[in-house]
């Protein structure tokens, strides 16, 4: 299928730190792709770039095969944005603001906002100003769906949403994608990335780290896991274990670093007692240190060596 | 195969800025109702003691008097001295650099301007009907004091020509309309807010200053045509009407800052 979005050599520089560095990477139709890196990586400088907002310094991007600067608005009316510092008028109410936005488009279907706000239990008569940070959130969420869009570009989307909301937006996703629509999902949260994403870019300091499918990523994905048994814990037979990072153990207690698979380490746990074991999912700084020790990183091995 | 785009409603940015402007506009037309309705009231008393005046006006260094005029007494005389050689325009310059300076500065720095341009708007659209609302906003306040003064000016004996009166709100207009606009374009250029006020407002104290001494400091005289305020003043419009060159320098100020602010506009990054 054709590509929604592709970057070719992306790079936009600002003054000193911020900004990208030749990001290239492909969002094909009907995916789910996520965007995922730590605060002030550059992922709002990216989706930015892919709406005009901004322009590349180098290398460019394209969205429905147009390039921003010539087609802002062919491309904007099939585009839903959620930014992710969402500023809107505060004086107006719920409705209002929808309104005035939907008047930009060319009108949104009243049955659409309202349907929207019913789900998010979003009150529209309210206005904006003595909203809650969630509740804002779901004004913008209402916003980026109402007009049913072929993109969505999700700036941190669950960002003030509680758990429950969470899930209901994952749902908003997960419908979306089954109407044929293409996500972008920008993220700073692994687990988020894995419930919704069907491939992730993985972007540090404005580099592109590495474009996975989320399932392949859970499987390189580092693991913490500790075991208490009912006696000292045995540590031999696991350090042993392809894929165990790292083991230690103190009296009944076993913690164990595990990338990829637990299988192993499960069944080789079984042959004891075991009074309870935890698992933690791994930040995302472990797994880029895993995803920079598998040598993914593209950019370490070609370099001139000039960093080393 | 071609999709069909959806396509902004007409003015939609404009509608949208004129319900944002509303409550404010309302309060800047109640507060020069008032003030038209003071400048009225107290007209007949300064009217009776007309030779204090023209006395006081003896006194005066020139350059007071070429801004204030030869004649405090008369009804011309009087709304020229009193209000516009210096309040009205005052009135009417706040307005409008406050209000082009937030046209998009203003919205930019709020953080809203980002979703507005995530529209099918484009940015010379949004531009447009920023600078409309705009336009809107001051020929309001300009309609609002003409009509207080026109039905209280015969109320308090302060009659003047319909016509004239017409000539110097439309001027007075044109010139807070040019300081608007070029607020709206150093805003539209910039995305500072701040200093879209700062620099606009400097500029019309420096260009009313040049006006205001050009007549006693012959240095001045022949950078005198730079000044907005000369084309505003003379001839003094209360007594005498305009005349179509200074519409036209008028208006040729706003339309060429707001052409700068469309190209600056459309070639910038947003800020975040």
């Amino acid at each position: 299928m054709a590509s929604v979005v592709v970057a070719d050599r992306l790079t936009k520089s600002y003054g000193s730190t911020r900004g990208v560095v030749e990001l290239t990477f492909e969002v094909d139709a009907g995916e789910v792709f996520g965007f995922l890196g730590p605060n002030g990586a550059g992922k709002t400088t990216t989706i930015r770039t892919m709406l005009d907002l901004i322009r590349p310094t180098e290398g460019g991007i394209t969205v429905f095969g147009l390039r921003p600067r010539d087609d802002a608005p062919a491309i904007h009316a099939r585009v839903g944005y959620l930014p992710g510092e969402l500023a809107l008028y505060e004086r107006m109410t719920a409705l209002e603001l929808l309104s005035a936005f939907g008047s930009f488009r060319g009108g949104v279907a009243r049955s659409r906002i309202d349907a929207l706000a019913e789900r998010l239990g979003l009150d529209l008569t309210r206005r904006i100003r003595s909203l809650s940070h969630g509740n804002k959130q779901k004004v913008g969420l209402v916003l980026a769906f109402a007009h049913e869009p072929e993109l969505l570009i999700l700036d941190e989307p669950t960002q003030g949403l509680d758990p429950l909301m969470q899930q209901e937006f994952y749902a908003m996703i997960d419908e979306a994608r089954s109407r044929g629509a293409t996500v972008f999902l920008s993220s700073h949260v692994m687990p988020e990335v894995e419930r919704v994403c069907d491939r992730v870019a993985i972007i540090r300091e404005g580099r592109l780290v590495t474009v996975a499918d989320v399932g392949e990523l859970k499987a390189r994905a580092v693991r913490r896991l500790a075991f208490h048994f009912d006696g000292p814990a045995p540590l031999q037979a696991f350090t042993s274990l392809p894929s165990v990072r790292d083991a230690e153990a103190h009296g009944d207690t076993l913690r164990l670093t595990v990338q990829g698979v637990v299988d192993p380490v499960v069944k080789e746990a079984a042959r004891h007692t075991v009074v309870s074991m935890e698992s933690e999912e791994a930040s995302l700084e472990e797994i880029f240190l895993a995803i920079y020790r598998d040598g993914t990183h593209r950019d370490a091995s070609d370099g001139d060596g000039s960093d080393g | 195969m071609s999709v069909e785009i959806a396509r902004p409603d007409r003015l939609s940015v404009l509608r949208v800025n004129l319900a944002q402007q509303r409550r404010a506009l309302v309060w800047w037309a109640i507060a020069i109702a008032l003030m038209a309705l003071l400048f009225a009231a107290v007209y007949p008393s300064v009217r009776d003691s007309g030779d204090t005046f023209d006395d006081y006006l003896e006194q005066l260094p020139d350059a007071f008097r070429s801004i204030l005029g030869e004649d405090l007494t008369s009804p011309a005389g009087y709304l020229w001295s009193q209000l516009f050689s210096s309040m009205g325009p005052i009135v009417y310059l706040v307005y409008a650099i406050g209000a082009g300076a937030r046209a998009i500065a203003g919205e930019e720095e709020a953080g809203s301007l980002d979703l507005v341009l995530a529209t099918p708007l484009r940015r010379t659209v949004v531009l447009r009907d920023k600078a409309l609302g705009l336009v809107s906003g001051t020929v309001l306040l300009s309609a609002v004091l003409f009509v207080a003064l026109a039905i209280l000016g015969p109320a308090f004996d302060m009659t003047v020509p319909l016509g004239d009166l017409l000539a110097a709100h439309a001027v007075q207009a044109l010139l807070s309309l040019a300081f608007g606009m070029i607020a709206l374009a150093i805003g539209a250029a910039t995305g500072a807010r701040a200093l879209a006020i700062g620099v606009t407002s400097a500029l019309a104290v420096l260009t009313y200053l040049l006006w205001a001494l050009a007549p006693s400091v012959d240095a001045l005289e022949p950078v005198l045509p730079l000044s907005p305020f000369r084309w505003f003043a003379d001839p003094q419009p209360v007594a005498e009407g305009t005349e179509l060159v200074n519409v036209v320098v008028l208006a040729a100020i706003s339309a060429v800052a707001y052409a700068i602010g469309l190209v600056t506009f459309r070639e910038r990054d947003l800020a975040t």
